[in-house]
C-alpha cells in the first residue's frame, strides 16, 4: 500500500516535472505577447520528431538530437510568430485572431509530422540508462533526470527574466510596449524571442518526454491540455506559481489514475478547473488583489 | 536643424488629427507646445517617435529623415521622449526600471554616471529604488517616466504633460527640474500651464485644430490675457 502510494507520487512529481516545463513556456508567450499559443503541443511534438530523426534515424546520438529538438522547435515557433501572429498585433480583437491562427498553426504542425515522419510509433532512447530506487519504489533513472533538470531549468529561466538586460527587456514588453519602445528596446524582435524561447522550452519537453511515450503526431495535444490546466491553476505570469501549480496538477492526475481510472482523470482535472475559475479567478495562488 | 517636422499629417484609421504640422527647432532652443487637448499635441509626438506613422510629410532629426524608422532606432539616436501619465512597468522596481531604460548601446556605455545624475536630480527616486512603479504616487511616477527618459541619454528630450494632475507645489519641483535638465539638454515640453512653458522655454507654438497656428517668442511675448485669448478665443476676454 504505502510502495504504491510512494510510486505513484513519484509519477506524479515526473508528471509535474514536464508540466511544469511546458507551462512556463506557454506563461512566457502569454505574458510577453498576450497571445496565448494553441500550437505549444504540436511544437513539443515536432521537438520529439526532430531529435528522432537526428538521434535515431541518422544516429548521430541523443545530445545532438536534444540539441536539434530543441533549436528546431525554437525555429518553428519564430516561424509561426512570423506569419501567424505578428500580422495581427494592434488589432482590437487580437486575443482571437492568435487563437485561431495558433489552432491553424497546431493542425498544420500534426498533419505536417504525419506526412513527414508516418504515424509509426517511435520513441527515443534514454539519457541515461538504468533504474533509481527511492523510498522503496523504482522509477527510471532518466525520469528522475528530468525532474532534477525541470527545477533547474525553469530557476534559470527566472534568474534570466530577473536580472538580464534581454530578460528584463521581456517582462517590460509584456507590461507596456509602448513604454519599452520609448527606452529603445526592439519589440519586433522581443516578440520574436519570447516566441523562440517558449516554443524552445516546448522542444525541450518534447525531447525528454519522447524517451518515455511514444512520439506520434498527437503526442503534444494531451500535454498541451495538462499545460493549460497548469497555467490556470497558477495564474499566467510567475514562474514561482507555475511550478506549484503543475506540482498540483502531476500529483493531483498520478493520485486520480490510482483512484478514479485513467478515464475519468481528465473529467475530475476540468471539473477542479471549473471550480477554481469560479472561487479564485486570478488562479489558485494569486494574492487576493 | 535639432528637430524638423515638415507637413506632417495623419491620424488614426480614417480620423485625421494632424493637418499639416510644420515645427523647427534649432540646436540651442527650447520649444514649448500647447494647446486644446484633442487637437493632436501627444499624436504628434507619437509620430516623432515612430509609434506611429504620418500619412504626410517628414520628421528629421539632426539632418537625418527618420519618418519610417522604428522607435528602437529613433531612441538609439537620441531623440526620446516620456509619454503622457505613463506609468512605465507597473511590476518593475524603480532602480530596475532605470537600469533598463539605458538600454541602447550609447546609454548603456554611461549608465552608472547617468542613474547617479537622475538620482541627484529627482531624490525621492533614489528613496524608493525598491519600490515597484504601479504604488508610487503620481508626482513620483512622472519623476520617474522623465529618469527613465534620461537614462536613454537623450540628444533632444520631448515631455508630453509632465505636470498633468499634479499639486502646484510638485509642478513648482519639476519645473526646477526641467530647467536644470534643459542646461544639458534641450527640451520639447506640451504643457497647458503656459507660465511654466514661458519659463522654461524660449520659443511657445500653439497646436490647434492639427496645425501650428500661431508661434510666440519669449522675448516679445504677449502677456497673459492675449495668450488665453489665443488659447480659448475672443470671447474668453
Amino acid at each position: 500500500m504505502i510502495e504504491t502510494l510512494i510510486t505513484t507520487a513519484l509519477a506524479g512529481v515526473v508528471l509535474a516535472a514536464l508540466y511544469a516545463l511546458m507551462a512556463s513556456g506557454l506563461s512566457l508567450i502569454w505574458t510577453t505577447l498576450g497571445v496565448f499559443n494553441f500550437s505549444h503541443g504540436a511544437l513539443m511534438m515536432f521537438g520529439a520528431h526532430i531529435a528522432w530523426t537526428v538521434t535515431v534515424a541518422w544516429g548521430l546520438g541523443l545530445v545532438p538530437g536534444l540539441v536539434a529538438g530543441v533549436a528546431g522547435a525554437a525555429a518553428l515557433g519564430i516561424i509561426i510568430e512570423y506569419l501567424l501572429v505578428r500580422p495581427f498585433y494592434g488589432k482590437p480583437n487580437m486575443l482571437l485572431i492568435t487563437v485561431m491562427t495558433t489552432l491553424a498553426a497546431m493542425i498544420i504542425l500534426e498533419k505536417s509530422a504525419q506526412i513527414i515522419w508516418g504515424a509509426r510509433l517511435k520513441q527515443l532512447p534514454r539519457l541515461i540508462e538504468g533504474d533509481v530506487t527511492i523510498l522503496g519504489a523504482t522509477i527510471s533513472a532518466h525520469e528522475a533526470l528530468i525532474v532534477l533538470l525541470a527545477p533547474i531549468v525553469l530557476i534559470a529561466l527566472a534568474k534570466f527574466t530577473e536580472r538580464s538586460r534581454i530578460g528584463r527587456s521581456l517582462r517590460a514588453v509584456g507590461q507596456n510596449q509602448d513604454a519599452a519602445a520609448l527606452i529603445g528596446i526592439n519589440v519586433p524582435w522581443t516578440f520574436a524571442l519570447a516566441f523562440a524561447l517558449g516554443a524552445g522550452l516546448a522542444g525541450l519537453t518534447g525531447v525528454l518526454l519522447g524517451s518515455i511515450r511514444f512520439i506520434t503526431p498527437g503526442l503534444g495535444a494531451e500535454p498541451l491540455v495538462a499545460a493549460m490546466i497548469v497555467v490556470i491553476f497558477g495564474g499566467l505570469g510567475s514562474l514561482g506559481q507555475t511550478a506549484a501549480a503543475a506540482l498540483v496538477i502531476g500529483l493531483g492526475e498520478a493520485f486520480l489514475v490510482l483512484v478514479v481510472g485513467l478515464y475519468w482523470t481528465p473529467f475530475v482535472l476540468f471539473l477542479a478547473l471549473v471550480a477554481i475559475l469560479v472561487l479564485r479567478p486570478n488562479g489558485l495562488f494569486a494574492r487576493a488583489q | 536643424m535639432m528637430l524638423r517636422v515638415t507637413g506632417v499629417e495623419g491620424g488614426y484609421g480614417s480620423v485625421t488629427v494632424l493637418r499639416g504640422v510644420d515645427l523647427e527647432l534649432a540646436p540651442g532652443e527650447n520649444l514649448g507646445i500647447f494647446g486644446p487637448n484633442g487637437h493632436g499635441k501627444t499624436t504628434l509626438l507619437r509620430m516623432i517617435s515612430g509609434l506611429l506613422r504620418p500619412t504626410a510629410g517628414t520628421i528629421a532629426f539632426e539632418g537625418e529623415e527618420i519618418t519610417s524608422w522604428p522607435p528602437s532606432r529613433i531612441v538609439a539616436a537620441g531623440l526620446v521622449q516620456a509619454q503622457q501619465g505613463n506609468t512605465l512597468f507597473g511590476d518593475m522596481g524603480v532602480a530596475e526600471t532605470l537600469e533598463l531604460a539605458a538600454f541602447t548601446p550609447r546609454a548603456r556605455k554611461d549608465a552608472s554616471a547617468q542613474l547617479d545624475r537622475v538620482y541627484a536630480q529627482f531624490p525621492r527616486l533614489a528613496e524608493r529604488r525598491n519600490q515597484r512603479a504601479k504604488t508610487l504616487s503620481g508626482g513620483e511616477r512622472q519623476m520617474l517616466s522623465i529618469g527613465a527618459a534620461l537614462m536613454c541619454v537623450p540628444r533632444l528630450l520631448i515631455l508630453d504633460e509632465p505636470t498633468l494632475g499634479l499639486s502646484p507645489k510638485l509642478k513648482e519641483e519639476l519645473s526646477q527640474a526641467f530647467k536644470a535638465i534643459s542646461a544639458d539638454v534641450p527640451l520639447i515640453l506640451i504643457e497647458q500651464d503656459v507660465e511654466l512653458l514661458l519659463s522654461v522655454t524660449n520659443r511657445l507654438c500653439l497646436l490647434e485644430q492639427g496645425e501650428i497656428v500661431r508661434q510666440i517668442d519669449r522675448a516679445n511675448a504677449p502677456d497673459h490675457a492675449e495668450i488665453m485669448a489665443m488659447y480659448f478665443g475672443e470671447a474668453a476676454l
